[in-house]
C-alpha cells in the first residue's frame, strides 16, 4: 500500500515538476527522468508485474491516493493559472471522451461530430443565460440535455446506415452544425456569444480566488474544482454502465450486431441509448467549457476538435474507462508544455496518432478482457 | 420561378464545380471498391496536388517554359506523378498496414494523415497560410447561347475534367491492370489465386485515384485562381458524399453524384435566400436524406449481409 502511493507521490512530482520548470535544461532533465522511469518499468518484466499487481491489490489505496493527489493539484500550480486552466480543461476532456468512448469504444456507434455535441451543450448555455437571463448553473444542465434531444433526431439516419456511411453522416452533421453557428443570427454569427456569466453556486461566484488553508488559489482553481467532481462522477457512471448489463449488451452490439439481434437485444433501443448518455456527457462538457470562458464562438467547435476527442480515445484505449482519463491527461496539457514546437504541434500530433494506431491499435492502458465472478483480480501473464 | 437562362447559367456553373468533385469522388470509390476502405486523407492529396501544380508553374517560368501550351501539360503531367506517388506512399503507411484492422482504425489512421499532410503543406510552403494566386494558363474570352454566358476557360475546364474520366474508364475496362483491380474489387483472394499480384493492383489504384485528385486540384486552381492548404477538407467532405450519394465503388455513380453535388450547391446558392451561405447545408442536408432513404447511393448494389 505504501508503495503505491509512492510511486503515485513520484509520479506526480515529475508531471508538476515537468508542467512548472521554465528553463529548458530543468525540462530536459523531467522529461528525461520521466522517460527513464517508464523505460526500466517497461523492459523489466519483473518490476512492471510488481507494480501492476500491487496497483491491482490496493486498489482503492490507489484510488484514494490519486484522488486526494488531483485534489491538491491546484496548490502546487497556484503560482500559474494558465496551468490550471489547462488542468481543467483536461478534466474537461475526460468527461466529454468517456461520452464519446461510451458511443465509438464501447457501442461502435461511431461519431465524428463529438465537437458538434459539445457546441450544442455550450452554445445553449449562452443563449439561456445571456439572450434569457437564466441562472448558469440551471443552464449548464440544460444544455447538455439539448445536446441529447438533436442527437435523438440525428438517430434516424444514423440507425440505417453503418460503418462508413455512419462516419459520412456524423461528419456532415459536425459541418452543418458548424456552419449553421457561423450564418445565423441569433447565435450571433461568427462573433459567437460573448459574456456569458461565470457559475455561481450558493452566492458564490466563481471568480472570486478561493483561499484554502490559508492559501490563495488562482480563480480557475474553482472551476478546476468542479471540473474534477464533474469528470469523476462521470468517469464513476461510465465505469458502472460498463460494468452492467447494459455494458456488456453494446459491446454485443459492437462486436456482432445480427448476433446480438438473435439473442434478443433490440438493438435500437440499446444504440439510441449509448449514443444519447455518450451525448449528454459531451454536452455537458461543452456546457461547462461555455461558462468557465465566458464565451462561444463556431471555431470552438469545429472539426478539428472532434478529431481531438477521438484522439483521446484512440491513445487512452477503446473501450477502456481508465484509458481515457489517461488520453485526456496526456493529450490536452502536452502540446502546451511543448509551446515551442507551437507550429508543427498539429503536425506531430497526427503523426503520433498514426504511429499509435499502426503499432499499438489498442491504446495505452487497453481495455481488459471482463471478468465475472472473481473476486481475487487474476495477475495478467 | 427564376427565368430559364438564369437556372441554366447557374446549372452550367454547378457543372464545373460538379466535374472537380466527380474527379475527388472517383479516388474514393476506386479505393472503397479495391480495398474496402475510406482514404479520408484524400481531400488533402486533392490540396497537394493543386500545391504541385503551383510549384511547377512557377518552375516552368523559371526555366523559360512559360507559355500556356507548354507549360499547362507539363504542370498537368508533373503533378499527376507527384501527387499518384504521395498517394501510393500515403497508402503503404497507413493503409495496408491496417487492412486488417476494424474500418474504424483506417479511418483515423488516414484522417491523422491528412492532418500531417495539410500541416506540411502549412508549414513547409513559403507563407502557407495565406490564400496562394494560381496563373490563369486557360484562354480567356468565351461566348453566349440563349443568355447563357460560356468562357473557353470554363469549356477547357470541363473538356480536362472529361477527358480525365474517360481515360479512368478505359483504364478500368480495357486494360490488364483495370482487369486486375475489377478482379480485386469483386474478390481479392480469388483474384490473387488467379495470379492477379494484390499489392501492385493496390499500389496502382491509389496512383490512379490520387492522380486524378491532383487533376481536382489544378482544375480548382484554374477556376477559382487561388488556392488554399485548407481546402482540402471540404474538398474530401464533399468527394466523399459524392462517392456515397452514387454509391461506393461505383466509378460511374461517383462521377454522377459528383455532378449532382455541384449542380445542388450552385442552385441553393443562387435560388435560396442568403443561399451562398448555406449551399454546404443544403447539400449535406441532402446527403443525410440520402442515406435515410437510399443508403447504398443511386447506383451501389444491395449489401447481402453474411453472418
Amino acid at each position: 500500500m505504501i508503495a503505491v502511493w509512492a510511486i503515485e507521490l513520484v509520479l506526480f512530482a515529475l508531471i508538476v515538476a515537468a508542467l512548472l520548470v521554465e528553463r529548458p535544461i530543468a525540462l530536459g532533465v523531467t522529461v528525461a527522468a520521466i522517460g527513464l522511469l517508464s523505460l526500466v518499468a517497461r523492459t523489466s518484466p519483473r518490476i512492471w508485474r510488481w507494480a501492476t499487481t500491487s496497483f491491482l491489490i490496493h486498489r482503492a489505496a490507489a484510488l484514494a491516493g490519486a484522488g486526494v493527489l488531483a485534489l491538491a493539484l491546484p496548490f502546487f500550480l497556484r503560482a500559474s493559472p494558465y496551468w490550471t486552466f489547462i488542468a481543467t480543461m483536461a478534466l474537461i476532456y475526460v468527461t466529454m471522451g468517456q461520452g464519446l468512448n461510451l458511443q465509438i469504444g464501447t457501442a461502435g456507434v461511431i461519431n465524428l461530430a463529438g465537437a458538434a455535441f459539445a457546441g450544442l451543450g455550450g452554445y445553449t448555455v449562452g443563449l439561456l443565460t445571456v439572450r434569457l437571463g437564466l441562472p448558469s448553473w440551471l443552464a449548464v444542465l440544460i444544455g447538455p440535455l439539448i445536446a441529447v434531444m438533436v442527437g435523438a433526431l440525428l438517430f434516424i439516419p444514423i440507425l440505417k446506415v453503418r460503418g462508413h456511411y455512419l462516419a459520412l453522416v456524423t461528419i456532415a452533421f459536425g459541418f452543418i452544425f458548424n456552419i449553421l453557428m457561423n450564418n445565423l443570427e441569433f447565435t450571433g454569427g461568427p462573433q459567437g456569444i460573448k459574456n456569458i456569466p461565470t457559475l455561481r453556486l450558493f452566492g458564490y461566484a466563481f471568480t472570486t480566488p478561493p483561499t484554502l488553508f490559508g492559501m490563495t488559489l488562482p480563480s480557475h482553481a474553482n472551476f478546476y474544482y468542479a471540473a474534477l467532481a464533474m469528470a469523476a462522477l462521470v468517469t464513476w457512471l461510465a465505469w458502472r454502465l460498463y460494468n452492467s448489463w447494459v455494458g456488456l449488451t453494446l459491446n454485443t452490439l459492437r462486436d456482432d450486431e445480427i448476433a446480438a439481434k438473435c439473442s434478443g437485444v433490440s438493438v435500437t433501443r440499446y444504440k439510441l441509448l449509448a449514443f444519447s448518455i455518450g451525448n449528454f456527457f459531451i454536452g455537458l462538457g461543452g456546457a461547462f467549457y461555455a461558462v468557465m470562458v465566458g464565451f462561444v464562438s463556431p471555431p470552438d467547435f469545429d472539426f478539428g476538435y472532434s478529431l481531438v476527442m477521438v484522439s483521446i480515445i484512440i491513445l487512452g484505449g477503446l473501450d477502456s474507462i481508465p484509458g481515457i482519463v489517461l488520453g485526456a491527461s496526456l493529450l490536452i496539457p502536452l502540446p502546451e508544455r511543448f509551446r515551442f514546437l507551437h507550429e508543427y504541434r498539429l503536425l506531430l500530433y497526427g503523426a503520433a496518432i498514426v504511429l499509435m494506431l499502426l503499432f499499438r491499435p489498442r491504446g495505452l492502458w487497453p481495455a481488459t478482457v471482463r471478468r465475472y465472478g472473481l473476486r481475487q483480480p487474476a495477475v495478467e501473464p | 420561378m427564376p427565368p430559364l437562362e438564369v437556372i441554366l447559367q447557374q446549372a452550367f456553373n454547378g457543372l464545373m464545380l460538379g466535374v472537380m468533385y466527380a474527379l475527388i469522388a472517383v479516388g474514393f470509390t476506386l479505393f472503397f471498391g479495391v480495398l474496402d476502405v475510406i482514404h479520408f486523407s484524400h481531400g488533402d492529396i486533392f490540396t497537394l496536388g493543386a500545391f504541385a501544380g503551383l510549384s511547377l508553374t512557377f518552375l516552368w517560368t523559371a526555366v523559360g517554359l512559360g507559355s500556356p501550351a507548354i507549360a499547362l501539360p507539363l504542370t498537368f503531367l508533373g503533378a499527376l506523378l507527384l501527387t499518384g506517388l504521395v498517394g501510393v506512399l500515403a497508402e503503404r503507411a497507413c493503409v495496408k498496414p491496417l487492412a486488417k484492422a476494424p474500418p474504424l482504425m483506417t479511418l483515423l489512421a488516414t484522417l491523422s494523415l491528412g492532418l500531417v499532410i495539410r500541416e506540411a503543406v502549412l508549414i513547409f510552403y513559403p507563407r502557407g497560410a495565406d490564400p496562394k494566386p494560381f496563373p490563369s494558363l486557360l484562354p480567356g474570352g468565351g461566348f453566349e447561347i440563349g443568355g447563357v454566358v460560356i468562357r473557353y476557360e470554363n469549356l477547357a475546364i470541363l473538356a480536362i475534367g472529361g477527358a480525365a474520366m474517360v481515360l479512368v474508364d478505359l483504364v478500368i475496362n480495357r486494360t490488364r491492370m483495370g482487369a486486375s483491380m475489377r478482379a480485386v474489387a469483386q474478390d481479392a483472394e480469388a483474384a490473387q489465386m488467379m495470379g492477379v499480384d494484390l499489392d501492385r493492383t493496390v499500389d496502382f489504384t491509389f496512383f490512379l485515384g490520387s492522380a486524378l485528385a491532383a487533376v481536382a486540384g489544378i482544375l480548382n486552381g484554374l477556376y477559382y485562381s487561388e488556392i488554399h492548404f485548407i481546402m482540402g477538407i471540404m474538398g474530401g467532405v464533399i468527394g466523399f458524399s459524392a462517392a456515397a450519394i452514387g454509391g461506393l465503388g461505383n466509378v460511374y455513380g461517383a462521377i454522377l453524384g459528383g455532378l449532382l453535388f455541384g449542380v445542388l450547391q450552385t442552385l441553393a446558392a443562387a435560388f435560396i435566400p442568403r443561399g451562398s451561405e448555406f449551399r454546404d447545408v443544403v447539400a449535406f442536408a441532402v446527403v443525410m436524406v440520402f442515406m435515410v432513404f437510399k443508403p447504398t447511393g443511386i447506383l451501389g448494389e444491395k449489401p447481402v449481409e453474411r453472418v
